[in-house]
């Protein structure tokens, strides 16, 4: 059923009671009215027929014809009257008037009857006569009780009536009624109309007042309360509504500028969070940076006095000595991963490799650590080759198995490569029989600095940074990591590379320690180092492997070692030098001067992005200060061969 | 209030004839009354209070209905009675039907119907069984139509099957009184207007004859009607008539009918028999309708029409 508005339910409301009461009551009355007109006919018919029944007695009883005939003639002088027949008590036909065509039987009857012609307009009544009864109460009619005294019939009447007048009548009353009816309704839909308009207005009113309202628009709610009348049926409620509004409006208000300072609270909190994280990022890759220098030199120097002869205290203590310059070294790369992660400095070259040759570089790496914890490390060998970058992996590994090792007392690490086809994936995964983590702990060991057993911040034990460069050197490289570890038992880590067929030319990629190299005893070697203390340092520990050294703490200074005749085979040169110049421009530098190719190699604390580039961009191998000696060792090995 | 007293008085009649039955005094007159009506409880009230002051012992008279009557019989009580009164034709007829010892005088009846009991039971009017009749003398009936309407020439009769007997008899009286009967008989198959045309047709006066076949109360109406639109005026046989229409009514009492009984029935009581000839009526009333006369330009006085028949029959 289609909706109606207010206005067309209160003008229904209103008009249908009237509306049915009206119909009623005009359907009873004209009912009424018509049962009246129809009982006032009948009895009108009926006494018109006792009248000239009564008229005619004596014309019967005389058999007046004349008389009877001027009493028919008279009858239809009377409305409704359209046939007048007097027949005798034996049915001979004295007087007759009217429409012929409406006459009914005349037989004589006995008895009074009436009915209706077939035409359903005319009715017709037809009587006996009896003669009058007078009462005579004398003796000799007692004495003649003997002798019964018959009421005689004189004869018979019979009379039609039309309907016409009566139908009229009915006509008349039933458009008369209708008229009224019709009148009432009119004016009752107009009172209706006029009255519900009075209402409907408001509550239209009320209606466009509520959308605006539900649409924020207050400042048109207030306008439309200024047109407000007190005359308004629904004035108090509009009045009412208009109260809301404002109570609306200032809450409104005031949840927007709680949300305004909630949120420039919040940006500050942000700003102060992100100026925080700022600090922190940059006090990392200052400390790191400041702290390299002298680890650098540290660690250079305890190698060369390593390199001296000694007795045998010293020489336990100077072991004593290398270990710890080894963990601040590895903190220090730590920190160094981390602040070049953070920095997204790092940009990630994928390409195929092959995971063997992390594996011998790994070897090499570790199996000092592990054997000096008398813990057996087995590297399977494999021959998968996995796409992705393939110093990175290496990284993510070396974390992975120095953690084995760290917190591994007895047993064994295990590193092996399972190569998985059908899914194109190489799972290289980390054993170990360490301590374990519980599981409330696995997600947890991921965090920068989370360590599970190390309330006391044993340095020995690291720093916990290595799962925390772990998960975002993945994270970088877009590769899974999956640790799975029981408590007292061990832990197993998972890292899962994509997997590649092997190419038929394999490339060293410079990362593989295959070539040990030549010997580096008297190899002249140009250091450019602008810090005279790690320049010294790296002096002594490349003298200490026999090389000739020449130091510069520029370009200027190389140059005048060059001018000297020294000619150097390998150049290791520090990437900030002093006067703004760089380690880059200086080997390019000398290189030009000697116009020869000379091997070089770049030494950095910086963990910009641009510096990796540029090395590369230079052919030259870069590594990050603090150096450690055997590695230094191993690629002047290299690039001197 | 009438009809109180009549009840009243029938209770002490019916009271006073129990009272007689009651005590060891011989029933000598026996009233049966054919009907408790006003007319029949004042022709025995009368003759009750006539027949005491006579000297007839109130516990001698009996008033019974025709129903005690025939239970009287069958239990043989009446055996005493010196008279039987029957007052009007049921009675007569009961009265008959027990077939008693005593002398019986039948009043209130009217002649037709006197002759036809008489027939039916193959009776006689003698010293033993005889009646006052109701009805007038024709002669004094031809009388009044003299005395009232001097200028009547001619009368018209209708007559009907009780009636018709009375043909000779009255065309002789009214032969003797210088007039000319115009008759008319009235059968059931012919409609009674065109006996009535006749009758009326030429006459000054119709008279009426007590006949229930052609005067009863269902014709009275248009005969009365049709005679006044002739302008004849009716003489009539009771004060009914007079009521209905008729100018003129000659009839006896009530109170008349039960002292001239009452004169019979000591006569009775004293010799132990009744007139041997019945006996017509010998007082009378004359009733005018003093609107129809006048309608029709008559003076008429019905108290001096009375005395003047009285007179004319020699009684004071």
């Amino acid at each position: 059923m289609k909706r109606l508005d207010i206005r067309a339910r209160m003008v229904l409301a209103a008009l249908l009671p009237l509306a049915l009461i009206g119909t009623m009551f005009a359907v009873w009355m004209l009912m009424s009215r018509f049962d009246d007109l129809q009982t006032a006919y009948e009895q009108r018919n009926r006494l018109v027929a006792r009248q000239v029944g009564l008229a005619s007695e004596f014309g019967l009883f005389s058999g007046n014809q004349t008389q009877l005939q001027a009493l028919a003639v008279g009858a239809l002088q009377d409305s409704d009257v359209r046939w007048v027949a007097i027949i005798d008590a034996r049915g001979h036909l004295l007087a007759s008037a009217g429409n012929q065509q409406l006459a009914p039987r005349t037989d004589f009857q006995p008895v009074a009857s009436a009915g209706t012609l077939p035409n359903q307009t005319v009715d017709w009544i037809r009587q006996p006569v009896f003669s009058s009864q007078t009462t005579l109460d004398d003796l000799f009619d007692g004495a003649a009780a003997t002798t019964s005294v018959r009421r005689s019939t004189l004869g018979q009447i019979t009379l039609s009536f039309s309907r016409q007048t009566l139908n009229d009548r009915k006509l008349n009353l039933l458009l008369g009624g209708g008229l009224i009816g019709a009148l009432a309704l009119l004016f009752g839909l107009a009172l209706a109309l006029f009255l519900s308009r009075s209402v409907s207005r408001p509550v239209a009113r009320i209606s466009h007042l509520v959308e605006l309202i539900g649409r924020g628009e207050f400042g048109h709610v207030q306008s439309l309360r200024a047109q407000l009348e007190p005359t308004d049926p629904l004035y108090s409620l509009q009045e009412r509504i208009h109260q809301m509004a404002d109570q609306l409006q200032r809450a409104q208000d005031d949840l927007q500028q709680q949300v305004a300072l909630a949120t420039q609270q919040l940006r500050q909190k942000k700003e102060e969070a992100e100026a925080a994280n700022l600090a922190k990022t940059r006090f990392l890759v200052a400390a790191s940076h400041d702290l390299r220098q002298p680890t650098h030199a540290l660690g250079l120097f305890v190698s060369r006095l390593a390199q001296l002869p000694h007795d045998a205290q010293t020489s336990q203590l100077i072991d004593h000595l290398q270990m710890s310059v080894l963990a601040l070294q590895n903190l220090l790369d730590g920190l160094l991963d981390i602040s070049r992660l953070e920095a997204r400095s790092v940009q990630a070259k994928e390409g195929p490799f092959s995971v063997a040759s992390l594996f011998g570089q790994l070897t090499q790496d570790v199996k000092d650590a592990a054997a000096s914890k008398g813990l057996a490390l087995r590297i399977h060998p494999t021959s998968a080759w996995a796409l992705s970058d393939a110093t990175l992996v290496y990284r993510i590994l070396l974390n992975l198995v120095n953690n084995a090792v760290r917190y591994t007392q007895q047993g064994r690490v295990l590193v092996v490569a399972r190569l998985r086809p059908s899914r194109r994936q190489v799972q290289v995964q980390v054993w170990d029989t360490g301590i374990g983590i519980a599981p409330e702990h696995q997600q947890a060991v991921f965090g920068e600095f989370y360590q599970v057993a190390n309330a006391a911040r044993d340095r020995t034990k690291g720093m916990g940074l290595g799962l925390s460069i772990v998960r975002r050197t993945a994270d970088l490289l877009r590769l899974q990591v999956q640790l799975k570890s029981r408590l007292g038992v061990g832990t197993c880590v998972t890292l899962t590379l994509p997997w590649v067929e092997a190419p038929f030319a394999t490339s060293s990629h410079g990362t593989a320690d295959e070539v040990i190299g030549a010997e580096l005893g008297g190899v002249n070697v140009l250091v450019i180092e602008d810090d005279a203390l790690v320049r010294q340092a790296l002096a002594s520990v490349l003298q200490g492997w026999d090389m000739q050294v020449a130091q510069a703490s520029g370009l200027k200074q190389a140059r005048q070692h060059l001018a000297r005749g020294f000619v150097p085979q390998v150049i290791i040169s520090d990437y900030q030098l002093e006067e703004g110049a760089n380690g880059v421009q200086s080997i390019k530098a000398l290189r030009s001067d000697l116009q020869t190719d000379i091997p070089a190699c770049l030494i950095s604390g910086d963990t910009q992005p641009y510096l990796d580039q540029q090395a590369r961009q230079a052919g030259l191998s870069l590594l990050q200060k603090p150096v450690r000696p055997a590695k230094l060792r191993s690629l002047l090995r290299r690039l001197v061969s | 209030m009438l009809r109180w007293l009549r009840h009243l008085c029938t209770g002490c009649c019916l009271g006073l004839a129990l009272a007689v039955a009651a005590q060891p005094t011989p029933t000598q007159v026996v009233i049966v009354s054919s009907e408790a009506s006003a007319s029949y409880t004042q022709v025995n009230t009368v003759l009750i209070d006539a027949l005491t002051r006579a000297g007839v012992p109130k516990a001698a008279v009996v008033l019974l209905s025709p129903s005690e009557l025939a239970q009287r019989t069958k239990e043989g009580q009446l055996g005493l009675t010196r008279v039987f009164v029957a007052v009007g034709a049921r009675a007569t007829q009961a009265v008959l039907a027990a077939d008693p010892s005593a002398p019986v005088l039948s009043t209130l009846i009217p002649r037709q119907s006197f002759a036809q009991l008489l027939q039916s039971s193959g009776r006689k009017t003698s010293a033993r069984l005889s009646a006052l009749y109701l009805d007038q003398p024709l002669r004094r009936q031809i009388s009044l139509i003299q005395l009232a309407l001097p200028q009547a020439r001619q009368v018209g009769v209708l007559l009907g099957a009780d009636s018709v007997g009375k043909l000779p008899e009255l065309s002789a009286l009214a032969q003797d009184r210088g007039m000319t009967l115009q008759h008319a008989k009235v059968n059931g198959e012919q409609p009674l207007f065109q006996a009535l045309s006749v009758a009326l047709d030429g006459s000054d006066v119709l008279l009426a004859l007590a006949d229930s076949n052609v005067f009863n109360s269902t014709s009275i109406q248009n005969i009365l009607l049709s005679s006044f639109r002739a302008r004849i005026p009716m003489v009539a046989f009771s004060s009914a008539y007079t009521r209905a229409g008729a100018v003129l009514s000659l009839y006896s009492s009530p109170v008349q009918m039960g002292v001239q009984t009452a004169d019979l029935v000591l006569g009775a009581w004293r010799s132990g028999r009744v007139p041997e000839r019945s006996v017509e009526p010998d007082d009378f009333l004359v009733d005018v309708n003093a609107n129809v006369a006048r309608a029709l330009g008559l003076a008429l006085d019905g108290a001096a029409l009375r005395l003047a028949l009285r007179r004319l029959e020699s009684r004071p």
